[in-house]
C-alpha cells in the first residue's frame, strides 16, 4: 500500500471513516428493506394499485442496494457512473411505490418506500453532501406532490402524515448533518495532515542541507585542522615562510567555501572576487578580469577551477592579475603572477586541464574547463 | 581628417565629467614618448567641436557624462564627422566595448587599465591604427555575437594570453613568436572587425593603414 500523499486532502478519513460507514448505511438498508419494508408490503399486498408496481418498485430498491455491495464491501466509495443513475433509479422507484399507494394512507406504514429511499440515497451519495440534500429534497417534494394531486386530503389524514413525515424526514436530516459533519473534520484534518507533510518534508531536506555541508566543510577542512592545531599546541613557526604560506592558503580556502554557499547569479564570479579578496588582505595588489557571458558550471567544477587559483595566490610575491574568460564552450580561469620561477606541469580533472608555466619571474596558472572533456597536450 | 605623418606636435582633447581626470590624462599624455599636448578638456562634448577642441588629433571620451546612459550618440557623431576617438570608460562591459568598435571607436580602455595602455591608445589613434587594451582583448575572445568575425586559432589564443597576462613579452615566449608579431596579430583582428558591422571612417582609415604598412593585402579584403 503506499504512503498517503499531502496531496489526498482527506485522506484519513476518506480511507478510515467513511469505509465504515458505508458498510453501516449498506447494514441499514438491507435491514430496512427486509424487516420494516418487506413485511408491511407482504401484510397489505391487496391494498397496493396496482400490486406488480408495489413489488417491483421493492426490487428494483433491492438491486440498487446490491449493486452498491461490492464497492462498499471492498471499502471503496461508488463512483458517479453508479451513484448518480442509481439515485435516479431509486427517486422513480420511490415514486412508482408511493403511487401505489391509496390516497388516505399515505405517509403511514402502508407507505412503506417513504423512509427507505432516504437510506438508499445515503448509502448511494454519502460522499457527495451537496447531491445527497437535493435528492432528499427532491424525494420530499415528489412524496408531497403524490399526497396532493389525488384530491384535498382530510384533516385527520394531514396531521398523521406530517407526523410520519416528520419523525422520519427529521432523523434523516440529523444523519445529513452528521454525515456533513464528517466531510468538514475529513478536509480539516487532510489539510492538517498535508502541512504535517510538507514540515517533514522541509525537516528531511534541512537535515539533508546540513549534513550535505557537514561533509562539504570536513572535505574542505582538511588543511586546516592540522594547521590550527599545530598553531595551538606551539609546534608550528609562524614566522617561517613555509606556514605563513600555509595559512594563506587555508584562510583563502576558508573564504572560497564561505561563498560557494551564498545564492548569487554568478557563482564563479563570486568565488573568485573571494580568493582574490583574501589575496587583498594580504597586501597583494590583485586585478580581476571578467569576459564573456555567464555560463553554468557545476560546483564541483568550480572547486576544481578555483583551487589552482588559490594556490597560485599564495605563491604570488606582490602582483597578479586573475583572469575568467566565458566563449562559447570554454571556461579559463588565469592567474598571472610575480611568484618566480615553477616547474611547469599540466594535470588534470573531471573534465578540468590546469596548466603551470614560468618565464622569468612571472607564473602562469590556467584553469580551463570544456563541458565536452579535453584531451591532455 | 588627415594621418599624422611626424610625430611632432600631437593634440588631444579630453571630454570627462571629473577634473582630476581630465588633469591625470593631460600628465599621462604629456609625459608619453612622443608627448601628446592636451590642447582642450572639458565635461561636456562640446570641447570636442569648438575651438582647439575641433582640431585636436584624438579625442579621449569618456563614456558616461554625468549620469547613467553611455554616450554612444556622442561618439557616434564625432566618429562620423571623421574624429579619432579613443574611448576611456569607468565600465568594463563587454557589450558596451564591442558597441563601440562597432561605431568606429579607434579604442576601449577602462579607467582601471594603466596610463601606458592610455598613452598608446592615443598613440595608435593618431595614427589611425587600433589599439586593443587586455580588457578589450578579453572582451573579443568572449564575443559570441553572430557577426563576430572568424578568427584564427592564433589569433585567438594571442588575445587570451594578452587578456591575462597584460605583457607582449610573457604572450611572446608563451606562444613562441616575436613581441612585434603579438602586436600584428592584434592589429589584424582588428581590422577584421572593422571590415563587419556598421561602416564607419575611421574603421576605413584604420583598413587602409594596414594595407598601407603591409599588413594585410588588397586581396585579402
Amino acid at each position: 500500500m503506499t504512503e498517503p500523499t499531502s496531496g489526498t486532502r482527506s485522506y484519513l478519513f476518506a480511507d478510515q471513516v467513511f469505509p465504515v460507514l458505508r458498510i453501516i448505511l449498506l447494514a441499514i438498508v438491507t435491514l430496512v428493506q427486509t424487516v420494516l419494508c418487506g413485511v408491511p408490503l407482504l401484510a397489505n399486498h391487496d391494498v397496493y394499485d396496482p400490486a406488480w408496481v408495489a413489488d417491483a418498485a421493492f426490487v428494483v430498491l433491492a438491486l440498487v442496494g446490491a449493486a452498491c455491495a461490492p464497492w462498499v464491501l471492498r471499502g471503496r466509495p461508488l463512483p458517479a457512473a453508479v451513484a448518480l443513475p442509481g439515485t435516479a433509479v431509486s427517486l422513480l422507484a420511490a415514486a412508482a411505490a408511493t403511487w401505489t399507494v391509496p390516497p388516505d394512507l399515505h405517509f403511514s406504514e402502508v407507505d412503506w418506500s417513504f423512509g427507505l429511499v432516504g437510506w438508499h440515497l445515503f448509502l448511494l451519495l454519502a460522499e457527495r453532501v451537496a447531491v445527497l440534500i437535493a435528492a432528499l429534497c427532491l424525494h420530499v417534494v415528489i412524496s408531497l406532490g403524490l399526497f396532493v394531486v389525488p384530491g384535498p386530503p382530510d384533516r385527520g389524514a394531514v396531521g398523521s402524515g406530517m407526523i410520519f413525515l416528520v419523525s422520519i424526514i427529521a432523523f434523516q436530516f440529523a444523519v445529513v448533518v452528521v454525515v456533513w459533519v464528517l466531510h468538514r473534520r475529513a478536509e480539516r484534518v487532510g489539510e492538517l495532515a498535508a502541512e504535517r507533510d510538507r514540515l517533514r518534508t522541509g525537516q528531511a531536506l534541512a537535515e539533508q542541507r546540513r549534513l550535505d555541508h557537514r561533509q562539504r566543510f570536513a572535505g574542505q577542512l582538511g588543511a586546516t585542522l592540522p594547521l590550527l592545531a599545530g598553531m595551538a599546541d606551539g609546534t608550528l613557526d609562524l614566522r617561517a615562510p613555509g606556514t605563513l604560506q600555509r595559512v594563506t592558503l587555508a584562510a583563502t580556502q576558508l573564504r572560497r567555501l564561505f561563498a560557494e554557499n551564498d545564492d548569487v547569479p554568478d557563482p564563479l564570479v563570486h568565488e573568485l572576487s573571494a580568493c582574490v579578496d583574501v589575496a587583498e588582505r594580504r597586501g597583494l595588489d590583485v586585478s580581476l578580469g571578467v569576459s564573456g557571458e555567464t555560463v553554468p558550471v557545476p560546483t564541483a567544477i568550480r572547486r576544481e577551477l578555483t583551487g589552482p587559483v588559490i594556490t597560485a595566490l599564495s605563491l604570488a610575491r606582490s602582483r597578479a592579475k586573475v583572469t575568467l574568460l566565458r566563449a562559447a564552450d570554454d571556461v579559463r580561469v588565469a592567474v598571472v603572477a610575480d611568484s618566480g620561477t615553477i616547474d611547469s606541469a599540466t594535470s588534470g580533472s573531471h573534465g578540468t586541464v590546469v596548466a603551470w608555466y614560468s618565464h622569468g619571474q612571472h607564473t602562469r596558472m590556467e584553469a580551463r574547463w570544456r563541458p565536452e572533456p579535453i584531451r591532455l597536450t | 581628417m588627415a594621418p599624422r605623418t611626424d610625430p611632432a606636435d600631437l593634440t588631444a582633447v579630453v571630454v570627462d565629467d571629473h577634473p582630476a581626470v581630465r588633469a591625470g590624462v593631460a600628465y599621462w599624455l604629456s609625459a608619453g614618448v612622443p608627448p601628446v599636448t592636451m590642447v582642450a578638456e572639458g565635461e561636456d562634448v562640446r570641447v570636442a567641436w569648438l575651438g582647439e577642441g575641433a582640431e585636436a588629433d584624438v579625442v579621449v571620451l569618456d563614456l558616461n557624462l554625468g549620469g547613467p546612459v553611455p554616450a554612444l550618440g556622442d561618439l557616434r557623431r564625432l566618429v562620423e564627422a571623421g574624429r579619432r576617438v579613443v574611448v576611456y570608460s569607468m565600465r568594463a562591459d563587454d557589450g558596451i566595448a564591442l558597441q563601440c568598435l562597432d561605431l568606429g571607436a579607434l579604442s576601449y580602455l577602462t579607467k582601471a587599465e594603466s596610463a601606458s595602455h592610455l598613452v598608446e591608445a592615443v598613440h595608435a589613434a593618431a595614427w589611425d591604427k587600433p589599439y586593443t587594451p587586455p580588457s578589450l582583448a578579453g572582451a573579443l575572445a568572449g564575443d559570441r555575437s553572430e557577426r563576430r568575425p572568424t578568427l584564427s586559432s592564433r589569433e585567438t589564443e594571442v588575445l587570451v594570453e594578452w587578456f591575462q597576462s597584460e605583457s607582449k613579452e610573457f604572450v611572446a615566449h608563451r606562444l613562441g613568436i616575436a613581441a612585434s608579431t603579438v602586436n600584428s596579430h592584434l592589429e589584424r583582428i582588428r581590422i577584421k572587425y572593422a571590415q563587419t558591422g556598421r561602416e564607419a571612417s575611421t574603421k576605413a582609415a584604420l583598413v587602409a593603414r594596414a594595407i598601407q604598412d603591409g599588413l594585410i593585402g588588397v586581396d585579402d579584403l
